[in-house]
């Protein structure tokens, strides 16, 4: 009982503050690669604070509900990865929380916001898929939807689930809306969308999809983790380098269209995860 | 088994309240014609058949043949009016010129009496009426859900007459058809004896067509053609399954054939033919059609052809069936073409604007994910169909009922025309959001359903593939709707509007339904699907405070329940909170102005910002999809019938 109330007080609290400083060294490492010094690393939490302070503003009050639905669904779905439970469900409840993120987009009537949204629905039909197999192919290996039984397995998932955790990639690309992916919003909110999904979100409520973000963030290196679970060394690996990863090929890469999108994840994910589970399956 | 005598009075009172009665009270609400005596009678038929079917809750499993209905022999009935039918369909194959009704109900009679007449032995008596709990979960959907629609239908239908400016109410008619509609399933259902079942199988067949043709427009009477001449084409498979079976067996008991799992040589062949007739009539591709066509007629008939009858025939068929095809290549097949049919028709729902199709393709496809499940047959499958046939008929019937009571108002079912449909109708906008969220979030039934058959199809390959594309695509088409509804510029206060007490009382009653039987669902699980499960299947799941576990797999229900409700509260308080903050309008990139959505932009000319959903035709639109989807799924069908061969 004391164990649980701790695994989902370290959900709660110590899960966005990870997420916080990755997002941190992410904002360090891209001015790096761009030849700037960057922000401090707590340079995210500054930006929530500051934000969170902000006089509340909204262009619609259901808003304020979405960005408090998202941010739960995330939580939720953190805690329960860290109460070890089922991969399937975590998939569907972090669902939620990017559905009520468009849907508070959309009670915006601005265009900005409603592309935005749009869009963002297309990057949810592209990555859920690819993440529903990911999951199936875990469960062919290891027996088991459950993340206490996938910890336990005796052997780095990643020597039978090499496509899959490659398809993984990309998910996590989009999921995190890296370029070329970085379709429905993005950092640099200069661009021909403004800031896309968020455009209207101000202040306080902002705040929350920020922090809602961090959660995702933890969530998405726990996915990784699954794949190098037999050590701690190996978690910790192999989570840096996809992290890693992502941010180089986030800043090598140009903003692609939905089509492209659409057209090259389902062909290139559903290939490899085909080609990964008729493996499995022949075993 | 029920053994005591008064008790078998009682099964036989309910019994005859939830078949006959409706039949009778049909009639009475076609000879009087006086409003308010047919809304006396469509609440009070309603109202008694509801308590009919909660009171057959503690009494099931039981079984009997009852010997004679106010003094004529029960199977001489179903005989006389089996051939009356038919002939009456025969006569609409006339009436229509349509050279395919008339073939396939000429086809029927020709079979039909070769049955009855040189088939049959005078002596054979089959079980006529058998409840478990499969048959009490479609009776208690079809009685409860089934009857709200009705008595939804008593305000909506008085809008459309006086819409439509008749000079003479064809009220009558329409209630007619509906109440026997609701009889006519609740026999069906609890028919054993598969003569009884083809001819309630038939009825709906009839009633369905009654009603799509019910305002006589040319449309109207051109798709009710197309739902019989389908439909029809599902009852001569029927009946071609019928004499199979009997020169197989010598018996037409539904339960004899799943004991004994006949399942090699002409049996199996019945059996695949009967899996197409509940294609047919569960509307699967390629006979869409029927079901796409069928929202020209008035809305609660959609929302009654939709959740609680006619397609649940289809898959209740299925499902009665599935543990007699346990292990054979039919049942591969069966999920196959399920998991096509779910993949595609969401497919096909991303690309509609209209409303009422976006529904009518959910429909196929949710019924396909049953039909899959159906036919994984696995527990964790079975239980998960059972789980959204109760669940579907729930929420399809609620949304169906908004989108109807939203029609009325704004004239149009298309969902651009929805757009900030909070600031008209907040109450009905917000119960059709609740509605969306229903289909598409934990820990709502509908995903509980669908999280048991995507763990239950993750060891075969092709239908797990289809389920995980197919599964993402409804996120697409709901959420979309959703936020559709919800955005507006800020319109202050909550106010309801005014709509008829039964149109708040049908839609509030569902919507609660939808998310009280989600709370109950560990509840639900133990105490009717173990049962409905019949000893055919292990039961899956372990519940343990609200949580369903099985070896591979855990979904806290009842935990997340109470963490939903908690973030749902806040997420209240925060809106309420929100109403006090300022107002801001919406970014535009420009000089805003006073009026909504209108920016001052160059040479200081005033620009309206619009911005529709993208319904992405080019990819999703039925011209591109449909002639490819039908083709798939006929190869399958085919697959399906040669395979069993």
């Amino acid at each position: 009982m004391i164990n649980t109330c701790a695994l989902i007080l370290a959900g709660l609290v110590a899960a966005p503050l990870v997420g916080g400083l990755v997002n941190g060294l992410d904002r360090i490492l891209t001015a790096r690669f761009q030849a700037r010094v960057g922000p401090p690393v707590v340079q995210p939490f500054y930006d929530v604070v500051k934000l969170l302070g902000k006089e509340k503003t909204v262009v619609n009050v259901w808003q304020a509900f979405c960005a408090y639905c998202y941010l739960a669904a995330t939580a939720i779905s953190v805690v329960l990865f860290f109460l070890q439970s089922d991969l399937l469900l975590i998939l569907f409840i972090q669902a939620v929380g990017a559905v009520f993120l468009v849907i508070g987009a959309l009670s915006s009537t601005s265009p900005y916001s409603q592309v935005g949204a749009q869009r963002e629905l297309l990057q949810i039909l592209s990555y859920e898929p690819l993440l529903v197999l990911v999951t199936v192919g875990i469960y062919l290996e290891t027996g088991s939807f459950k993340i206490g039984q996938v910890y336990a397995w005796n052997e780095p998932l990643l020597l039978k689930l090499p496509f899959l955790f490659v398809v993984l990639g990309y998910a996590l690309t989009i999921k995190l809306r890296k370029s070329p992916f970085d379709l429905s919003t993005s950092h640099h909110g200069h661009q021909e969308l403004v800031k896309g999904l968020l455009t209207d979100y101000s202040g306080p409520f902002l705040a929350l999809t920020e922090i809602g973000h961090w959660f995702e963030v933890v969530l998405i290196l726990g996915l990784c983790s699954l794949f190098w679970a037999t050590s701690w060394i190996g978690m910790i690996i192999i989570v840096a380098t996809t992290y890693f990863l992502e941010i180089v090929i986030d800043n090598v890469s140009a903003r692609m269209t939905w089509r492209w999108m659409l057209g090259y994840v389902w062909a290139m994910g559903l290939t490899l995860s085909v080609v990964n589970l008729v493996w499995l399956y022949v075993e | 088994m029920v053994t005591n005598e008064w008790n078998i009075v009682i099964v036989e009172e309910l019994i005859f309240v939830l078949i006959v009665l409706p039949f009778l009270a049909a009639i009475c609400s076609y000879l009087i014609r006086s409003g308010a005596v047919r809304s006396f009678i469509v609440l009070a038929t309603g109202s008694l058949m509801a308590a009919s079917a909660l009171l057959l809750i503690p009494r099931v499993p039981f079984a009997f043949s009852p010997k004679a209905l106010f003094g004529v022999g029960v199977h001489d009935i179903i005989l006389a009016a089996d051939f009356f039918l038919l002939f009456l369909i025969l006569y609409f194959g006339f009436k229509h010129h349509s050279l395919v009704i008339k073939i396939l109900a000429l086809f029927q009679i020709v079979l039909m009496a070769y049955l009855e007449f040189f088939l049959i032995r005078d002596d054979a008596a089959f079980l006529t009426i058998y409840c478990d709990n499969l048959t009490l979960i479609m009776v208690l959907i079809i009685s409860i859900v089934g009857s709200i629609i009705c008595v939804q239908a008593i305000p909506y239908m008085k809008n459309h007459e006086e819409h439509l400016d008749l000079k003479k109410s064809r009220q009558h008619r329409f209630f007619f058809v509906m109440i026997l509609f609701l009889g006519a399933m609740n026999g069906l259902v609890l028919s054993n004896d598969m003569v009884f079942f083809y001819f309630f199988f038939e009825v709906t067949t009839l009633c369905s067509f009654l009603l799509i043709a019910h305002d006589g427009t040319e449309t109207a009477i051109k798709n009710a053609v197309r739902a019989l001449w389908m439909n029809s084409l599902g009852g001569a498979a029927f009946i071609v399954a019928l004499v199979l079976i009997y020169k197989e067996m010598g018996a037409l008991d539904m339960q004899r054939i799943v004991h004994t799992s006949p399942a090699a040589g002409l049996c199996l062949l019945a059996l695949a033919l009967l899996c197409f007739a509940a294609f047919t009539k569960a509307a699967q591709f390629p006979f869409q059609g029927w079901l796409l066509g069928a929202m020209v007629a008035p809305t609660p008939v959609s929302a009654l052809l939709h959740s609680s009858t006619m397609v649940k025939v289809g898959v209740y068929l299925v499902l009665r069936l599935a543990p007699a095809m346990n292990g054979t290549f039919l049942s591969q097949c069966v999920a196959l073409f399920g998991g096509f049919t779910f993949l595609a028709a969401a497919a096909l729902a991303v690309g509609q604007s209209n409303g009422k199709k976006v529904l009518a393709y959910s429909t196929i496809s949710n019924l396909g994910l049953i039909f899959a499940c159906a036919g994984l047959n696995t527990p964790e499958a079975v239980t998960a169909a059972i789980l959204l046939i109760i669940f579907h008929a729930v929420i399809k019937a609620l949304l169906f009922l908004c989108v109807g009571t939203i029609e009325q108002h704004i004239e149009s079912r298309d969902i651009e025309d929805m757009r900030g449909l909070y600031a008209q109708m907040p109450l009905t906008a917000l119960i059709t959001v609740m509605g969306v969220i229903m289909m598409i979030m934990p820990p709502f039934g509908i995903l509980l359903g669908k999280w048991m058959a995507m763990e239950a199809a993750a060891r075969n390959l092709y239908v797990i593939i289809m389920l995980a594309v197919g599964s993402a695509l409804p996120v697409m088409y709901w959420a979309r709707w959703a936020g559709t509804l919800m955005s507006d510029p800020f319109a202050g206060r909550f106010r309801p509007e005014r709509q008829p007490l039964l149109t708040w009382g049908a839609l509030a009653s569902l919507c609660a339904a939808g998310g009280i039987l989600s709370i109950a669902s560990p509840w639900l699980y133990s105490r009717m699907i173990i049962p409905a499960l019949n000893g055919n299947y292990v039961p899956p799941y372990t519940v343990h405070v609200g949580i369903l576990e099985n070896s591979f797999g855990v979904f806290p229900v009842l935990p997340l329940c109470l963490v939903a409700a908690l973030g749902f509260v806040i997420s209240i308080w925060a809106v309420r909170r929100a109403a006090r903050a300022r107002i801001i309008a919406p970014y535009l990139s420009g000089l805003q102005t006073a009026e909504p959505g209108v920016f001052r932009g160059p040479m200081n000319r005033l620009v309206k910002a619009e911005a529709r959903n993208y319904y992405l035709s080019s990819i999703f639109g039925e011209e591109r999809l449909t002639t490819w989807i039908n083709l798939g799924a006929a190869v399958l069908l085919t697959l399906l019938v040669g395979g069993a061969l």
